[in-house]
């Protein structure tokens, strides 16, 4: 049931967003915030949109999460000022942006994330290396496997018994570009892979197949699964715990990033720049961590702070 | 109130004019109708038109080959289907062959067939001609309700329960699938060499109710035989069996799950028009058939169905198009895995599936944009085609059912 409301999170964001909206009438409005972006950051946005509201009662927050992928046509477009973004732009996308707007976006970091590669928790698997789970996931084996692993057997395990059952997400999501950018050396994933709607699905669907495994994001963990420590080239082994994660040792981390359109020389307006100001304060961190992320060290938040003139 | 005191031609005039307006608001309803179909199938034609048109954008081309024929990537030693919409950097050539979504389209509502035909036109033969009035005054409202449950619930309980329930019990499931249909045959034989007075107390009318205890007793049948099943036939485990002795990997979301799950959504539709179909097969028919000392089991093989194929038919076709329409079922229950293989134990994913998955994410006028529209465009012809012929095959029987009842 979780599931199934969590897989429905960016229906829900509409539903509340636009609930929590309604009764501020057009009188007592005195601003309006708008976010288009990462659907795995939605709830984080949420959080954050919600103590806003808390702060300013007038404030018209609209929070659409499609997917990263959405982010920098609506900034671009100028249809919003600030884009959530599980990934970094890529060249052509800043390049677009420039063009229309002859400045780029300002780029500033608010939580940490990881993905983090599951099994059943049954399943006694010690660790893994990129190359074995390359070599699990994908068929091209560009991070130089000689050979494709299907079996549990080939990893040196005595159980479980049988085929690697494979879950992961649909192609056009930011956790399934980074997986393969980052896990698969650019690779591309076998046909065999369960594609899911969101990561939640994957979860479930590991916990009830002690022959499964597959990727997730840090947050969607549950009791069902395990995380698989990996180890990096070194042969040092590295779990995703919140200090790996912050410090970039755990392979599969990641920034959550907002994009924000501010001319230089300029300052935002108001609703954006209170917005910005809760992401790094201590209560916004707050939330970062209640929702399963990894929150930013001090001397970064006061960075992110600068680079927006806050 | 009273009336007022109008005169009885302006009445009629008033009566008029609202006829004519009544029948303008229809006629005009219809004719949008059918006007918002065909415009549907002209945008989608329209949208997929410049894939094909080379040279107009540098977007990676398709044609009719990269989508239908097995390609070399590199990196793979032999050709392959490949639908895979996000690309590595650096990769040369699209991969969007939409082989393997039709194949799995397909194989879904094959699989869906598989399961639901046999049920839903025995149920529909059952209930037309067998069952007692008052069962089936009950039990066919009740069936055809069963076709208003959303996909997206059915979907939901067999990927989430029916899935993981079948991979912890598969042993279960094979003798169930073993024991159950020559189960309630035997339940049928036993029936028929009671004592009559018995017999008597058991009609076959309500066969539908006293079945259910009998049923019961196979399952628990099935479930003490499982175990011993599985261990003296199947070394203890069934699935590690599959895999050692004859290759196959059973695959939690696959074509089977997806079968029953789908075949439930559309055995209303199938039981309801078969049972419309066999129920409107005029009685002078059957009736004769029995006068003549034919029995009944005689009677359905030879008259009933022979008299109403062309609406049976009609009724698994239009199933069929609800099964290659269906999307939430295929989504969730499937694994959305972009297989070409013949085995009911992999996964699969279909068009439908596909489009609802890719479409919101993939950039208006770029390749996987249209590429999805053609995909549409696909699904749309077939279901139209289906569903046409359906309904042309239904003029008929109606027309011969009337022919029938004129000359008796």
């Amino acid at each position: 049931m979780i599931a199934l409301l969590r897989r429905c999170l960016p229906v829900w964001l509409w539903l509340l967003a636009g609930l929590w909206a309604a009764p501020v009438s057009a009188d007592h409005q005195v601003g309006t915030l708008d976010t288009i972006g990462s659907d795995t950051m939605a709830g984080l946005m949420l959080r954050w949109g919600e103590l806003l509201g808390e702060r300013y009662p007038g404030l018209r927050v609209q929070l659409r999460a499609v997917g990263s992928a959405s982010a920098p046509p609506a900034l671009t477009a100028g249809t919003t000022l600030l884009g959530p973004m599980s990934r970094p732009m890529t060249a052509d996308e800043r390049q677009a942006f420039i063009d229309r707007h002859g400045y780029p976006p300002r780029e500033v970091v608010v939580a940490r994330d990881a993905l983090v590669v599951v099994v059943n928790r049954h399943n006694p698997l010690p660790s893994l290396s990129q190359r074995e789970f390359d070599a699990i996931f994908s068929e091209s084996r560009r991070c130089g496997a000689t050979e494709g692993i299907r079996r549990w057997q080939q990893l040196g395990l005595e159980s479980p018994v049988g085929p690697i059952v494979l879950h992961g997400r649909n192609a056009v999501s930011g956790t399934h570009g980074l997986f393969r950018r980052e896990g698969l050396c650019n690779g591309s994933f076998r046909p065999e892979v369960n594609e899911h709607p969101g990561s939640a699905a994957v979860v479930e669907s590991v916990a009830d197949d002690p022959l499964a495994i597959g990727y997730a994001g840090l947050n969607h963990l549950t009791p069902g699964v395990r995380a698989v420590p990996l180890r990096d080239a070194d042969g040092r082994v590295h779990e995703p715990t919140p200090q790996e994660v912050r410090s970039d040792a755990y392979p599969l981390a990641r920034d959550l990033r907002i994009y924000v359109n501010q001319p230089p020389g300029s300052s935002l307006p108001d609703a954006e720049r209170a917005f910005l100001d809760l992401v790094f304060s201590v209560e916004g961190q707050a939330i970062v961590e209640e929702l399963g992320f990894v929150s930013l060290p001090a001397a970064t938040l006061v960075r992110q702070r600068r680079i927006l003139g806050l | 109130m009273h009336d007022s005191p109008a005169s009885p031609l302006l009445r009629r005039r008033l009566r008029q004019g609202r006829d004519r307006l009544a029948t303008a608001l229809i006629t005009a309803g219809g004719i949008g109708v059918i006007a918002a179909v065909m415009a549907i199938g002209v945008f989608l034609f329209v949208e997929v038109l410049p894939l094909f048109w080379h040279g107009a954008s540098t977007a990676p081309q398709v044609n009719v080959d990269t989508l239908w024929l097995p390609q070399s990537y590199p990196g793979l030693d032999e050709p392959v289907y490949r639908w895979e919409p996000a690309l590595p950097e650096g990769d040369p050539g699209p991969r969007f062959s939409l082989a393997p979504l039709a194949w799995g389209t397909l194989e879904a509502a094959a699989w869906s067939l598989v399961v639901a035909v046999p049920l839903a036109l025995g149920a529909a033969a059952h209930s037309a001609l067998f069952m007692s009035r008052r069962l089936r005054a009950a039990i066919k409202p009740t069936l055809e309700l069963m076709e208003a449950l959303p996909g997206v619930v059915i979907g939901f309980l067999a990927g989430l329960v029916l899935a993981p329930w079948l991979e912890a019990h598969l042993g279960l499931g094979l003798t169930l699938l073993l024991l159950v249909p020559p189960g309630v045959v035997l339940g049928g034989a036993l029936w028929s060499r009671l004592p009559g007075r018995l017999r008597r107390r058991l009609p076959l009318g309500w066969s539908a109710l006293w079945l259910l205890p009998w049923l019961l007793l196979l399952w628990s049948l099935a479930k003490w035989l499982a175990p011993w099943l599985e261990g003296w036939w199947f070394d203890g485990d069934l699935r590690a069996w599959l895999a050692v002795h004859l290759g196959l990997d059973y695959v939690s979301r696959n074509a089977i799950i997806v079968g029953m799950a789908m075949g439930f959504a559309v055995m209303p539709t199938i039981y309801a028009l078969a049972e419309d179909a066999l129920s409107g097969v005029p009685t002078s028919l059957a009736e004769g058939a029995q006068a003549l000392g034919a029995t009944r089991w005689q009677t359905l093989c030879r008259v009933v169905l022979p008299a109403a194929a062309p609406g049976v038919f009609s009724a698994v076709m239009i199933g069929a198009g609800r099964a290659v329409g269906e999307t939430m079922i295929v989504l969730i229950a499937s694994g959305n895995t972009a297989l070409m293989t013949a085995s009911p134990l992999d996964g699969l994913r279909s068009l439908a599936a596909s489009i609802a998955i890719e479409l919101p994410e993939a950039a208006p006028g770029g390749t996987h944009y249209r590429v999805l529209l053609l995909a549409a465009l696909l699904l749309f012809l077939f279901t139209f085609l289906v569903n046409t012929l359906a309904e042309v095959v239904r003029g008929r029987l109606r027309r011969r059912y009337r022919r029938m009842g004129d000359s008796p």
